[in-house]
């Protein structure tokens, strides 16, 4: 019993680490450029595709393709952020919702039309091994996604909390127009946050390629719960969501344990309302300085 | 093989093409209308299949098939009780979607001159076509396993094994891996996963085998750790999962993962084309599952595969295969209705009974319809993935390769 509990929390606290970097996406792009991207889950998509053809043509590890993901998603995080979210950011909510939710729309269909709907996997060597400790199994290839997750999520706090720009950034989002006026500009930060967004969108999606299949409709299976763990995390909070992926994670796997394999989402959603009524403004308020 | 078969059908109907040409030239010499084409006006035949959309994959891999078919016939000469007329596949996208099949179904017969149809490969799908087809009093044959296509009608003929005798092969089949089969069912909590499973409970007790855990699954599963670890605490010693292809993947390599020693049927649809040995590798060595048709059940099924290998580079999968003796078995009943007419193309096949050729290449290898449109002679075979093939290992009768024991 003990056994099986064990095995559970590490089950959630793996591939919570996946839902932490969509999650932490989302709400970095909130809290800085005050936009809700509704696209998200597409752009972890496109990073598995990136990392799937980078398998299948050139046998690339996809964990070794993530230094190839994360700057081509940085750079359309850029070019999106310039061309596209900059024009609405003065329009209020209803324009900004329906940018990024047509963006969503597009890119799947697009994905549907380019690499049709079939299931693509990449085999690697780890893709099915698993470490043992004792009687717990931990699959290796989650585990190394884990671990580069919570990597990459401890350099983007170093970056927000010890670097010019990453300061920048927080002050931009705490006042646009003080920001400005101490020589911040914050069309540049602004460009700087989206890409950091969807290049930790690009890695989610390189870290599942080893042992989750690609398809044009992936996103939207990881963009839900990454919504929930930032209202959870409070928005626009990088720690919160981060923490709040990890409890969703561990959350749902008890609940499919103990509840039911049906249940798992619904004790992630007992979590979310009970955290709404009780702090409603999530469980880390305000912004994570 | 073709062409013996052919050959005898010319002679049996040899009376039969003779009073039909006469009566065409005694209405030529009436009406004094010149129609030389009219012995080789081809014979149009519908085939309704998913090419886009989520079923898409296994859609494309039907119409290669029907073509295939439509080949195989027509270079053997065509219908010879119609002058050799060849056979025209009219082929629609049905888009995975009930509605555009139900406008499809519509247009195809509608808009052409039909006497026949095939589809869909999707129970779904197949359901809403049969509807139209028989409204529209047009035979449809399908590899579709639903019983309730077998319900109050008349030009739905299903030549393959029924969805209820799938779940009792599968609980059968348990007892190759164990004495006493100890079978945790997990399936996702749709229609389809609903169905089956309780197929599977209900006949679990008749077949002596104990059923451990009975879980549905949110469909579309982020992760199929915590549901692996939860088939792991139950003691199963078989695992029956009732799921598409993506979860399947999922849940195959959670197994893995978890270091779960556990045989597996994965039954049939996704679990048995080229494509989820693709998607999990070496994994599926071993792995047990059902299905209507295999490539190796005999002589003739084993001829199309080589053949289908060549120009696809992948072996003929079930709903495939099937179709392929489908095709034929169209072809069967125009030959004997000596008429395009749908109607007559019906009655045709409401008294066809082969035993031999392409038409009947299916396991059980007869092929004859009772009044509910059920080949009486049908049923599943038991298959495992052996040397990223798909061998048929049950029952006895069919097996052409020893089960291997993992």
């Amino acid at each position: 019993m003990l056994t099986t509990i064990a095995q559970a929390v590490v089950n959630g606290l793996l591939i919570g680490g996946i839902y932490a970097l969509v999650s932490i996406g989302v709400t970095l792009i909130f809290g800085v450029v005050k936009i809700v991207n509704f696209a998200q889950g597409e752009f972890v998509m496109i990073g598995m595709y990136i990392s799937f053809f980078l398998a299948a043509n050139f046998g690339i590890d996809p964990l070794l393709s993530l230094v190839i993901s994360m700057p081509v998603l940085f750079v359309i995080g850029v070019l999106l952020q310039h061309f596209l979210l900059r024009r609405v950011l003065a329009l209020g909510d209803m324009p900004q919702i329906f940018l990024t939710f047509a963006m969503s729309l597009l890119l799947v269909n697009v994905a549907l039309l380019l690499f049709t709907a079939n299931y693509r996997t990449v085999q690697t060597p780890y893709s099915e091994t698993a470490i043992h400790f004792g009687t717990l199994f931990v699959p290796m290839a989650k585990l190394i996604a884990f671990a580069v997750a919570m990597v990459l999520s401890g350099l983007l706090w170093v970056f927000l909390h010890a670097t010019d720009l990453g300061k920048a950034m927080r002050a931009a989002a705490q006042n646009r127009d003080v920001a400005m006026l101490m020589g911040i500009n914050p069309d540049r930060v602004f460009c700087v946050a989206v890409g950091v967004a969807l290049a930790l969108a690009g890695a989610a999606g390189s870290l599942l390629m080893p042992f989750y299949p690609a398809y044009p409709l992936v996103g939207q299976v990881f963009v839900l719960m990454a919504f929930v763990a930032v209202v959870l995390g409070t928005l626009g909070n990088v720690t919160g969501a981060l923490i709040a992926s990890l409890m969703m994670g561990v959350a749902e796997s008890l609940g499919i344990q103990f509840v039911g394999a049906d249940s798992g989402l619904i004790v992630v959603f007992a979590m979310l309302l009970l955290t709404l009524a009780l702090r409603p403004n999530g469980l880390f308020g305000g912004w994570s300085r | 093989m073709a062409m013996t078969r052919s050959s005898t059908f010319a002679k049996r109907h040899g009376r039969r093409d003779f009073l039909k040409k006469s009566a065409g030239a005694v209405a030529l010499a009436t009406f004094g209308i010149a129609r030389e084409a009219f012995a080789t006006e081809p014979v149009n035949i519908g085939g309704l299949y998913p090419v886009t959309g989520s079923f898409a994959q296994i859609g494309q891999g039907c119409v290669n098939a029907a073509k295939l078919a439509v080949q195989m016939i027509n270079d053997a000469g065509g219908i010879k009780s119609l002058g050799g007329a060849k056979l025209n596949l009219i082929v629609s996208d049905v888009q995975s979607d009930t509605t555009v099949t139900r406008t499809e179904t519509d247009r195809l017969i509608s808009g052409y001159k039909l006497s026949a149809i095939h589809g869909c490969f999707a129970s779904a799908l197949t359901l809403i076509a049969s509807e139209v087809a028989e409204r529209a009093k047009m035979p449809l044959l399908t590899g579709s396993s639903s019983d309730q296509l077998n319900k109050d009608r008349h030009y739905t003929f299903t030549p393959f094994s029924r969805a209820s005798q799938f779940a009792l092969a599968q609980l059968q089949m348990s007892k190759l891996v164990s004495d006493t089969p100890k079978v945790a069912v997990i399936f996702e909590n749709t229609a389809f996963g609903t169905s089956t499973s309780n197929g599977l409970r209900e006949q679990a007790p008749g077949q002596g085998v104990e059923i451990v855990m009975f879980e549905p699954y949110s469909a579309g599963l982020t992760d199929a750790g915590p549901l692996i670890n939860k088939v792991k605490a139950s003691g199963a010693n078989m695992l029956f999962p009732v799921s598409y292809l993506n979860d399947l993947i999922l849940i195959i390599r959670a197994i893995k993962q978890n270091g779960l020693e556990i045989a597996i049927n994965g039954g049939s649809g996704g679990f048995v084309i080229p494509d989820f040995y693709k998607n999990v590798g070496s994994v599926a060595e071993g792995l047990l599952g059902v299905a209507h048709w295999n490539h190796d059940v005999n002589t003739d099924a084993q001829k199309v595969n080589e053949v289908y290998k060549q120009q696809y580079g992948e072996f003929l999968f079930e709903y495939a295969g099937g179709l392929v003796a489908q095709t034929f078995m169209i072809a069967d009943a125009l030959e004997r209705a000596a008429s395009t007419d749908p109607e007559k193309v019906r009655d045709a096949l409401s008294t066809l009974d082969v035993s031999s050729g392409y038409a009947a290449m299916g396991p059980g290898g007869k092929v004859k319809f009772g009044p509910d449109g059920k080949n009486i002679y049908a049923h599943p075979v038991g298959v495992q993935w052996q040397h990223a093939d798909l061998a048929a290992v049950f029952p006895k009768d069919d097996a052409r390769a020893p089960l291997i024991k993992i």
